[in-house]
C-alpha cells in the first residue's frame, strides 16, 4: 500500500511541480500568472491531438506518438502563453484579468476544437481524444513510473540551473524585483519577461499532457480541474523558490494518494474519492493561513513596466 | 587647458505646455567637477538626462569628446562612458552588492567547459578589489535591502566604475544623506575627480557646490543664466541668479512664546506592518506656540510616529494625550474632531485623492459636517465657494481653477492644497511630515512661513523632516530619532547641526 501511495503521489506531484516551476519563471520576472490552468489545458490539447493523429500513422504500439505528443504539448502551451505575454508585456494589460481570460479562452477553444476535429478528421462525435494508458518503466526502489516523470525530473533540474546559475536567470529575477534597475543595467526587460512567460507555457503544456495520461488516459475538458491553481498555491507556499515548491507539490500529491488509499482500504464507495480530491486544496488553505505570512512575492510582481516612467 | 569632454550646443527641449530647456549651450571640461544649479523645474535634470539618453533634444546637438552623438538610450550612454546615479537608486533589493554591480555585465565561467554560469565568486572578488581601489567601502556579499542609503549610493557609484564610465552624473546626491555622510560623499567625489573622472553634479545646495565644484552652471526657468568659476563667486551671487531675485533663506521669526502643553506623548510604542517595533517607548511634550522638530535618517520610525499620532495606525503601547484628553485609541475621525491636522509625507496616496478635482479635495476632512452637507446630500455650491476661498487665501495655482484634477497639478501646488485644507481647520495640533520634499526654494519658503504663522497663532506644531536645514530653520525644540527611540531632545538654540548628525547616525546616544 505504501508503494502505491508513493507511485501515485509522484505521478501527481511531478506534473504539478513542473507547472509550478513555469509559474515561478513568469512571476519571478514580474508577470502575474493565473493562466497556468489554461496553459496546461491548451498544451494537453495540442499534445493529445498530435498523439491521436500519429496513432493513425505509426500505430498504437509505437512510442513515437507518445514523445511527439509531449513535444507538441510543450510547443502548444508555449504558443498559447505568448498571447498572455503579448497582452501583459507588449500591451500593458492588467495581468490578473489577462490570466483569467486565458483560462476561459482555453476551456472554450479546446472544447470547441476537440469536437470539430473529432467530427471532421476522425468521424466521431466524442468531445475527447482517447490516449490510452501510458506504458510504465520500472525503477529500482521507487517502483513503476511513467516515462514523463523521468522527463520532468530532468527538465526541472535544467530549469533550476537556468534560474539560479545562468546570466538569464539572474536577469530574470532582477526584472521581477526592480525592472528599472535591470533596464539601467542594459537589460531588455520586455524580452526577458516574454521569454519567461513562454517558458511557463511550455512547462505547463508538459504538465497538462502528463495529467492527460495519468489521471484520465484521454484529453477532454475534464482536464480543467484546477491543477493550475493548485500549482500556483504550491509556488506561493514555496515562496517563489523552486526547491521549496517541490516539497509543497510532493505534499499535495501524497495527501491525495494517501487519501485514495485509505478510502480503498476501508472499502468505501468510490464516490468518496471525490471527497479525497479536495484534500490538497484544504491542505493548501490551512498551510497558507498558518505559514504563508512570511512569504514575500517578487517586488515588481504584477506592475506594468513602462520604460519612460520614472 | 583641459579639453571639453561634453558640449551641449543650442539644446532646446519642450514638454507639453512647457519649455524645459531653451537654447542651452555649455561645455564641461575633462577632469573637472561641474555643478548644475537651479530650482525645481529649472530644467537641470532634463538637460543632464539628455546626456544620459533618457530624452532626446528637440533641437541642438550634444558632442562627447568632440564627436557628435545621438544618445538615444541609457545603454548607449553607457557604451560611450557615461554613467548616472539617479535620485532614486536603481538597485535590486534582494540581490547582493556584487550581484547588483555586475548585473548586465556578469562574469561567466563554464562547468566542464560547456555549461555557462554566472561566476559569483569572481564577481565578489572583482568588486572587493574595485571597492579597495577607489576607497569606496562596501561588502560584496551584503544584501542591498539591509544597507543604509549612503552605502547604497556607494554601490551605485561602483556600478558606474565597474562599467568604466569616465563621465559620472549625480542627480541630487545628498538629498537623503546626513551631514557626516555628505562630508564623506564630497570627499569621494573629489577623489574620483583626482583619479581623472569628470563629474557632473545636479544640486540646489550652494554649500556643496562651494565645497567641491570647479565650475557651476546656473539655470532658471529652462534658460542658462551663467557659468561661474566657483572659487571667485559668492554663494549670495549664485543664489540670486538661481532664484532670479534677492532671497534671504532665513525665515523671519519672532521668539517663541510657549503656552500650555497641547500634545503629551508617553512611552509610545508602535509596531510596523512586519510586526517590528518601529517606535520604541517614545515620550515628549509639545506646547502651544512651539515647533517641535524630529530629525533623523529615513526609516528610523518617523512614519510610524506620525501615523500613530494622527490616528492612522494604532499604537501597541503608551498613551497620546491632546489637551489632557486621551486619544491613543481613537479613530481617525475622532482625532480630527479632537483637533489633529496632518500633512502626510505621501501627498499622492495619503494626502489627496488625485483623481478628484481641487475643490472636491478641500472638504475631505469636513464634508460630513452641516456646513457641507445635509442628510447625506452634498452641497455643491458650498464646495465651490469654499474651494475658491482656499485657493485664493493660499495662492494655489491650477489650470482650470477649482475644477482642475489634482493629479495634473504641480507638486508644489498639490502640497499647498493639502496645507490649505489642514491649516484652515485651525486645529490645536498640526503634524507636518516632510512638508517640503521635492519642492523648490520658493515653495519651501512659503511653507516655512506657514509653519511659523501657525506657531504664532498658538498651535502646537510637530515637524518631522529628513532635511536638517529645514529643521534648523523652523524648530524651537529639536528631537533626534534613531532606531525608533528619541536619543536627544534639546532647545534648537543649544544644539549644532554636527551634533544632531552624530545623534542621527547613532554615534552619540543619550
Amino acid at each position: 500500500m505504501l508503494e502505491m501511495i508513493i507511485v501515485d503521489g509522484l505521478s501527481f506531484s511531478l506534473p504539478l511541480f513542473i507547472m509550478a516551476i513555469g509559474g515561478i519563471y513568469s512571476e519571478k520576472s514580474g508577470i502575474t500568472n493565473l493562466a497556468l490552468e489554461g496553459f496546461q489545458g491548451f498544451g494537453a490539447f495540442t499534445g493529445a491531438f498530435v498523439t491521436v493523429y500519429l496513432y493513425g500513422i505509426f500505430g498504437a504500439e509505437s512510442s513515437v506518438p507518445y514523445y511527439a505528443g509531449f513535444l507538441f504539448a510543450v510547443i502548444g502551451g508555449g504558443i498559447f502563453a505568448l498571447l498572455h505575454a503579448l497582452l501583459c508585456v507588449k500591451f500593458n494589460a492588467n495581468q490578473v484579468i489577462s490570466g483569467v481570460v486565458m483560462n476561459i479562452l482555453a476551456v472554450a477553444l479546446t472544447s470547441f476544437l476537440t469536437k470539430r476535429i473529432n467530427a471532421s478528421m476522425f468521424g466521431s462525435n466524442a468531445n475527447k481524444f482517447m490516449l490510452g494508458a501510458s506504458s510504465r518503466l520500472t525503477i529500482p526502489i521507487i517502483g513503476e513510473v511513467y516515462p514523463f516523470e523521468v522527463m520532468i525530473v530532468i527538465v526541472s533540474i535544467v530549469m533550476w540551473y537556468v534560474m539560479y546559475r545562468t546570466v538569464y536567470g539572474m536577469r530574470l529575477r532582477a526584472c521581477g524585483d526592480n525592472p528599472h534597475s535591470a533596464d539601467a543595467a542594459g537589460i531588455n526587460v520586455y524580452a526577458v519577461r516574454t521569454v519567461a512567460v513562454l517558458i511557463s507555457g511550455c512547462l505547463s503544456g508538459m504538465a497538462g499532457m502528463s495529467f492527460a495520461y495519468s489521471v484520465s488516459a484521454n484529453f477532454s475538458p475534464d482536464i480543467y480541474l484546477g491543477y493550475g491553481y493548485l500549482s500556483i498555491a504550491a509556488l506561493i507556499f514555496g515562496n517563489w523558490s523552486i526547491l521549496p515548491s517541490l516539497f509543497a507539490c510532493l505534499m499535495f500529491g501524497f495527501a491525495r494518494s494517501a487519501g485514495s488509499a485509505v478510502i480503498h482500504q476501508l472499502g468505501l464507495p468510490s464516490s468518496y474519492n471525490d471527497l479525497v480530491r479536495i484534500l490538497p486544496y484544504v491542505l493548501t488553505l490551512l498551510l497558507l493561513v498558518f505559514f504563508g505570512k512570511n512569504n514575500r512575492s517578487p517586488r515588481a510582481l504584477g506592475q506594468v513596466y513602462n520604460k519612460g516612467q520614472r | 587647458m583641459a579639453e571639453n569632454i561634453v558640449e551641449f550646443r543650442h539644446i532646446t527641449k519642450r514638454f507639453p505646455g512647457i519649455v524645459a530647456n531653451d537654447d542651452v549651450s555649455l561645455s564641461v571640461k575633462e577632469g573637472e567637477i561641474f555643478a548644475v544649479l537651479g530650482e525645481n523645474g529649472a530644467g537641470k535634470s532634463t538637460l543632464v538626462s539628455m546626456l544620459f539618453g533618457m530624452y532626446e533634444p528637440d533641437e541642438g546637438e550634444i558632442y562627447v569628446r568632440g564627436r557628435l552623438e545621438h544618445i538615444n538610450s541609457p545603454r548607449y550612454a553607457g557604451s560611450i562612458g557615461i554613467g548616472m546615479v539617479h535620485q532614486h537608486f536603481r538597485l535590486v533589493s534582494n540581490y547582493t552588492v556584487a550581484e547588483n554591480i555586475v548585473l548586465g555585465l556578469e562574469p561567466v565561467s563554464k562547468i566542464f567547459g560547456i555549461f555557462p554560469y554566472v561566476n559569483i565568486k569572481k564577481a565578489n572578488h572583482d568588486i572587493a578589489e574595485l571597492s579597495e581601489r577607489y576607497g569606496l567601502k562596501v561588502n560584496p556579499t551584503d544584501v542591498i535591502e539591509n544597507l543604509n542609503v549612503a552605502t547604497q549610493q556607494r554601490v551605485e557609484i561602483l556600478k558606474m566604475l565597474y562599467r568604466e564610465a569616465e563621465i559620472l552624473i549625480f542627480d541630487e546626491p545628498t538629498a537623503v544623506l546626513t551631514p557626516q555622510e555628505i562630508e564623506s560623499f564630497l570627499k569621494i567625489v573629489k577623489g574620483l575627480r583626482d583619479g581623472g573622472k569628470t563629474i557632473i553634479l545636479i544640486t540646489h545646495k550652494l554649500r556643496e557646490i562651494k565645497a567641491v565644484a570647479d565650475r557651476c552652471a546656473i539655470m532658471n526657468r529652462g534658460k542658462l543664466i551663467d557659468v561661474l568659476d566657483v572659487e571667485t563667486s559668492s554663494t549670495d551671487d549664485m543664489a540670486r541668479m538661481m532664484v532670479g531675485r534677492d532671497v534671504s533663506f532665513k525665515t523671519e521669526r519672532k521668539p517663541a512664546k510657549f503656552g500650555d502643553v497641547i500634545l503629551d506623548v508617553e512611552n509610545l510604542t508602535v509596531r510596523n506592518r512586519a510586526g517590528f517595533e518601529a517606535v520604541k517607548s517614545v515620550s515628549f511634550q509639545i506646547h502651544a506656540g512651539e515647533v517641535f522638530a524630529v530629525a533623523g535618517v529615513s526609516g528610523n520610525g518617523q512614519n510610524e510616529l506620525a501615523d500613530s499620532i494622527a490616528g492612522l495606525v494604532m499604537p501597541s503601547g503608551g498613551t497620546v494625550k491632546l489637551n489632557g484628553h486621551d486619544i491613543t485609541r481613537s479613530s481617525v475621525r475622532e482625532h480630527l474632531t479632537a483637533g489633529v491636522a496632518y500633512i502626510p509625507e505621501d501627498r499622492h496616496n495619503v494626502g489627496l485623492v488625485l483623481d478628484f478635482t481641487l475643490r472636491d479635495n478641500f472638504p475631505l476632512r469636513q464634508y460630513y459636517t452641516g456646513k457641507f452637507s445635509s442628510n447625506g446630500i452634498i452641497s455643491k455650491s458650498e464646495f465651490e465657494s469654499y474651494g475658491e476661498k482656499l485657493a485664493e487665501a493660499y495662492d494655489i495655482r491650477s489650470g482650470q481653477g477649482g475644477s482642475t484634477i489634482t493629479r495634473e497639478m504641480s507638486g508644489g501646488n498639490q502640497q499647498k492644497a493639502i496645507i490649505a485644507r489642514e491649516l484652515d481647520m485651525k486645529t490645536p495640533l498640526i503634524i507636518f511630515m516632510q512638508p517640503t520634499r521635492g519642492l523648490d526654494a520658493g515653495a519651501v519658503m512659503n511653507i516655512h512661513r506657514h509653519i511659523t504663522a501657525e506657531r504664532d497663532r498658538g498651535a502646537a506644531v510637530l515637524l518631522i523632516s529628513l532635511d536638517l536645514d529645514e529643521i534648523m530653520d523652523c524648530a524651537d525644540t529639536i528631537a533626534v530619532i534613531y532606531n525608533g527611540s528619541i536619543s536627544k531632545i534639546s532647545p534648537a538654540s543649544e544644539i549644532s547641526t554636527d551634533e544632531i548628525g552624530l545623534y542621527m547616525m547613532g554615534v552619540k546616544t543619550a
